[in-house]
């Protein structure tokens, strides 16, 4: 099973004077679900355009199955069989529900072989398996912000995908919400799709993931078993600051010396 | 109620209001009925009624459904012109010929210079086009092949051709108007929407904006320039000043947007409405025209932002529509 899908190496993006991302590498296995977290500015979502053919890296590169994403337009990725969500929803406004998601299944990987009918009936099916089929007909800027995300997800299954970038799903959902989409991402996956899962929610990228990866400041920081990474000082630093991290340490000390301390004072005379 | 329900409200989907649609159709059917009244003014009106709308489809196709606001148009209007008049002055009398001809080299003039123009976004596409369209009045102007700013005379309009080309005419906007409904019934209409919607979001789920953007404007060019094609015999001569007239590149912009812009019925309404009302306050205020002509369109647009087609698909009477207009002042 361990089948590289897609290989990041050595990936830097850089805007102005700014590294947003600096010598990342690391590879995610088909099948696999791997949680990319990382504080705000980390450089997660940069990396999600980098992966999607969005951003031409500066430096390195992206490939899948051997190839280059940067030699391949941004048009053709989602034929290679990589979809994307945006963090920031982009559903077209005018268009509804339904016809959101068949844009989609008309343009995606299968999409040639598809028929505008067999186009609206496969994005009916999506409907259903992400539950916005109530909704079908209603224009899509008339979603809440929870069923934008759901249309998200949708309109990327329709492009038929191996690999999926999920950017922040989950943000915004309550935790009913939230097991239900996660629910849906089990079920994805496990009709073998790839999944690259962006969260803040620690919860639920813990409870999906099989590894995780840690970006700071636009460098990989830790990568590993989700119990393992979160656990590591470097990741703790990250997200809470050196200063929460020495204060623990010097807290550590302190309660390490208060036991010395009690160990070594002799006992109460007088028992 | 909210902006977005709105939005919706009078558009029905991707083709726009079937009501309006049929109503459409309908009125069309009664314009072939125009030449039985052999009163050659009123035929010369509505033919060039018909004219606009077609000219207007074509325009509604790149600047509607795609999003890309076109100033360029009249160039196609005017190649399809000469494309016709060059047939004509040696010696081929067949509008279908005509029509062919022109509708192919302005698809193919629409494809070539729009892989550079349809790069640009906004504002600088709207110029870049502006520019194609002085460019190619100033380039037939100055080439003495097609007569220069003299112009070129086709032959003698007689009885029998006066009608043909009025039915040509008739077909030409048929024809614009039914490919419009198929086409945005279709994958390319999808792809022309996306497009206009959020170029990157089409990109992502697969769809050349470069290549689809091309697309809309070859059609586009080819609608524009089956018109021209049939004004040039229709009017017996043509020069750079006729076929590139800054009216030719306004009016259908204005019809399509007072019509009713994305829609399959609007371009034809909004063309009706405004050529009938121009030939009508010409005749009666001869002087003062253009004063009532500016006022009427201030006044759609400010009461029907949406277009005419709009009326259709409004429910709930005078207070929907009030309710309406201040949520798009807001």
């Amino acid at each position: 099973m361990s089948d590289v899908a897609l290989r990041i190496s050595n990936v830097g993006m850089r805007f102005g004077g700014l590294w947003a991302l600096n010598e990342v590498s690391f590879d995610v296995e088909r099948g696999a679900v791997l949680g990319l977290i990382g504080p705000n500015g980390s450089g997660k979502t940069t990396l999600m355009n980098v992966i999607s053919g969005v951003y031409k890296p500066t430096a390195g590169e992206v490939t899948y199955g051997g190839k280059r994403i940067a030699d391949v337009p941004t048009h053709a990725v989602c034929h290679l069989g990589i979809a994307r969500t945006f963090q920031i929803v982009k559903p077209f406004a005018s268009l509804s529900v339904r016809e959101n998601v068949a844009v989609g299944a008309m343009y995606g990987r299968y999409g040639a072989k598809r028929s505008t009918r067999e186009s609206f009936e496969r994005a009916q099916e999506l409907l259903d398996v992400v539950g916005l089929a109530r909704v079908a007909e209603r224009p899509a800027s008339d979603l809440t912000i929870p069923d934008r995300k759901r249309l998200e997800v949708a309109k990327a299954l329709a492009l038929d995908p191996d690999v999926l970038l999920l950017d922040e799903v989950m943000a915004g959902l309550n935790a009913t919400e939230v097991d239900e989409a996660l629910d849906l991402l089990r079920s994805v996956n496990a009709r073998g799709v790839t999944l690259i899962v962006v969260e803040h929610l620690m919860k639920a990228i813990v409870s999906i993931s099989t590894t995780i990866v840690v970006l700071a400041e636009g460098r990989k920081i830790a990568q590993g078993a989700p119990a393992d990474v979160l656990g590591s000082p470097q990741v703790i630093e990250a997200y809470l600051g050196s200063r929460w991290v020495k204060r623990q340490e010097q807290l550590a000390v302190i309660e390490a010396e208060r036991i010395e301390a009690k160990r070594l004072q002799p006992p109460e005379a007088g028992a | 109620m909210n902006q977005a329900t709105l939005k919706r409200i009078g558009l029905g989907g991707i083709t726009g209001n079937p009501i309006a649609f049929a109503v459409v159709l309908g009125l069309m059917a009664l314009l072939l009925a125009i030449p039985l009244t052999h009163n050659g003014y009123i035929e010369v009106v509505f033919r060039n009624i018909l004219m606009y709308a077609a000219m207007a489809y074509g325009w509604n196709l790149i600047g509607g459904y795609t999003g890309y606001v076109s100033f360029g148009n009249v160039a196609f209007f005017g190649i399809g012109a000469y494309c016709s008049a060059v047939l004509a002055t040696h010696g081929v009398d067949n509008v279908l010929l005509y029509v062919l001809l022109a509708m192919a080299v302005c698809a193919a003039f629409a494809a070539v210079v729009g892989f550079p123009v349809l790069r640009l976004k906004g504002h600088y596409f709207g110029i870049a086009t502006l520019g194609v369209a002085l460019a190619v009045a100033d380039i037939i102007a100055n080439l003495d092949v097609l007569g220069g700013t003299g112009g070129l005379a086709l032959h003698q309009v007689d009885e029998a051709h006066f009608s043909l080309y009025y039915y040509a005419m008739w077909l030409v906007t048929l024809g614009s108007m039914l490919g419009t409904f198929f086409i945005a019934r279709s994958k390319l209409g999808y792809a022309f929407v996306a497009i206009r919607e959020n170029e990157d979001a089409a990109a992502v789920l697969g769809i050349s904006a470069t290549r689809y953007k091309i697309v809309a404007w070859a059609i586009s060019a080819m609608m524009a320039g089956a018109a021209g094609a049939v004004f040039a015999p229709a009017n017996g001569f043509i020069d750079p000043s006729i076929t590139f007239a800054i009216d030719s590149n306004v009016f259908p912009i204005v019809m399509t947007i007072l019509g009713g812009i994305g829609t399959v019925a609007g371009p034809f309404i909004g063309a009706l409405l405004l050529a009938g009302a121009n030939e009508l306050l010409q005749r009666f205020f001869v002087k003062a025209h253009t004063l009532f002509f500016g006022a009427m369109i201030v006044l759609i647009v400010l009461l029907l932002p949406r277009g005419l087609v709009w009326l259709f698909g409004l429910r709930g009477g005078v207070r929907a529509w009030l309710k309406s207009l201040a949520v798009y002042k807001a």
